[in-house]
């Protein structure tokens, strides 16, 4: 058993460091999302990709979906096996004391951690209206799977948020500022009010 | 949104050099960074260990890029046991699934960390699918 210091570790979502994972018309960098890596490579996390449900799932061709599409015994069960399969790593890094945070995509019917999209009456053709979508506040499909599996494996649940880049209108500062500040009020939280202790 | 940003190329990169260790960071090239000039997204292969169904996962996005108009590449590490890539396990992972397996760039940690960003993002640069390919699939 190796012996390292504890870490820190950001779980991420696929199209975080994959645009090409995004639904067509849904990319708005070429690959990396530069900015999410720059704020947590800065204060010291390592990253760990998670796979992405949608790709290997509906396509890389597929139409865009609200939750309720998603929300079905298939693509649920297919969810909880990528979840099988990315947890054993995420096990070992907390029973070695990492501090583990998750990063998701909000407005994603999978991948949302704040907020999903939601429109019940979806379905059949689709020609539906620009913006025609809800945004509410609830996870999407995949991380709730992937808590799921977690808290079956007895692991205590991770702190999260998204970066906000299907919530319709993407504002990049915005979602900056508000990863930034999720960031730095951990690292407050761990240093304790009386601050970091000194040497 | 009307317009799409995507790249439409996908590299396979080893755990240790997404999250190189404080004494290896000097030694290597700053993959993230090159992989960001040279318009790629990446897919993380794990850091050592079994990751049967992980890899599994992964071979299978792999293919869903293959077969729709993405290209596809790897980075290794040479000399390193393994080369961080799980070629082993993963190629015929790919093959199961009529993948023609990646062209592979293998980093050398004994060279020059800058000339072999260099190299690399060369290597980067100079793979895409054949045009043909390129107009059916991105239009």
């Amino acid at each position: 058993m190796e012996h390292s210091p504890p870490r820190k570790v950001a779980l991420l979502a696929s199209c975080l460091l994959n645009q090409n994972a995004k639904v067509c018309q849904g990319a708005n960098y070429p690959g990396v999302v530069t900015p999410v890596v720059e704020a947590l490579r800065s204060r010291g996390y390592v990253l760990q990709q998670l796979p992405c449900p949608e790709l290997a799932f509906a396509g890389a061709r597929r139409w865009w979906a609200v939750y309720e599409q998603y929300d079905t015994p298939a693509y649920r069960a297919h969810c909880r096996r990528l979840a099988q399969a990315v947890a054993p790593l995420i096990e070992q890094y907390l029973r070695r004391g990492d501090e583990v945070i998750l990063i998701g995509l909000d407005g994603s019917p999978s991948t949302g951690v704040r907020f999903t999209s939601s429109q019940p009456d979806w379905g059949g053709r689709p020609n539906r209206p620009e913006d025609d979508w809800q945004i509410v506040p609830r996870r999407g499909i995949w991380i709730e799977e992937l808590e799921a599996e977690l808290a079956r494996r007895g692991l205590p649940p991770i702190p999260a948020t998204g970066w906000a880049l299907d919530m319709g209108r993407f504002d990049e500062s915005g979602t900056r500022r508000d990863l930034e500040e999720f960031l730095d009020a951990r690292a407050a939280a761990a240093e304790g009010p009386a601050g970091p202790e000194q040497p | 949104m009307s317009r799409d940003a995507r790249g439409w190329r996908v590299a396979l990169v080893p755990d240790a050099l997404i999250n190189a260790s404080a004494v290896a960071k000097s030694s290597l090239p700053q993959v993230l960074e090159v992989l960001e000039a040279s318009r790629y997204g990446l897919l993380q292969l794990p850091p050592p260990g079994e990751h049967a169904l992980l890899l599994a996962v992964i071979a299978d996005q792999v293919a869903e890029y293959s077969h729709h108009g993405y290209a596809v590449v790897a980075i290794g590490v040479r000399g390193a046991e393994p080369d961080g890539l799980h070629w082993r396990r993963l190629a015929p992972l790919l093959r199961n699934r009529g993948v023609a397996l990646p062209p592979r760039h293998l980093i050398r940690a004994d060279r020059d960390a800058a000339a072999e960003s260099e190299r690399l993002a060369t290597f980067l640069a100079g793979y895409d699918l054949p045009a043909a390919e390129q107009q059916r699939w991105r239009g």
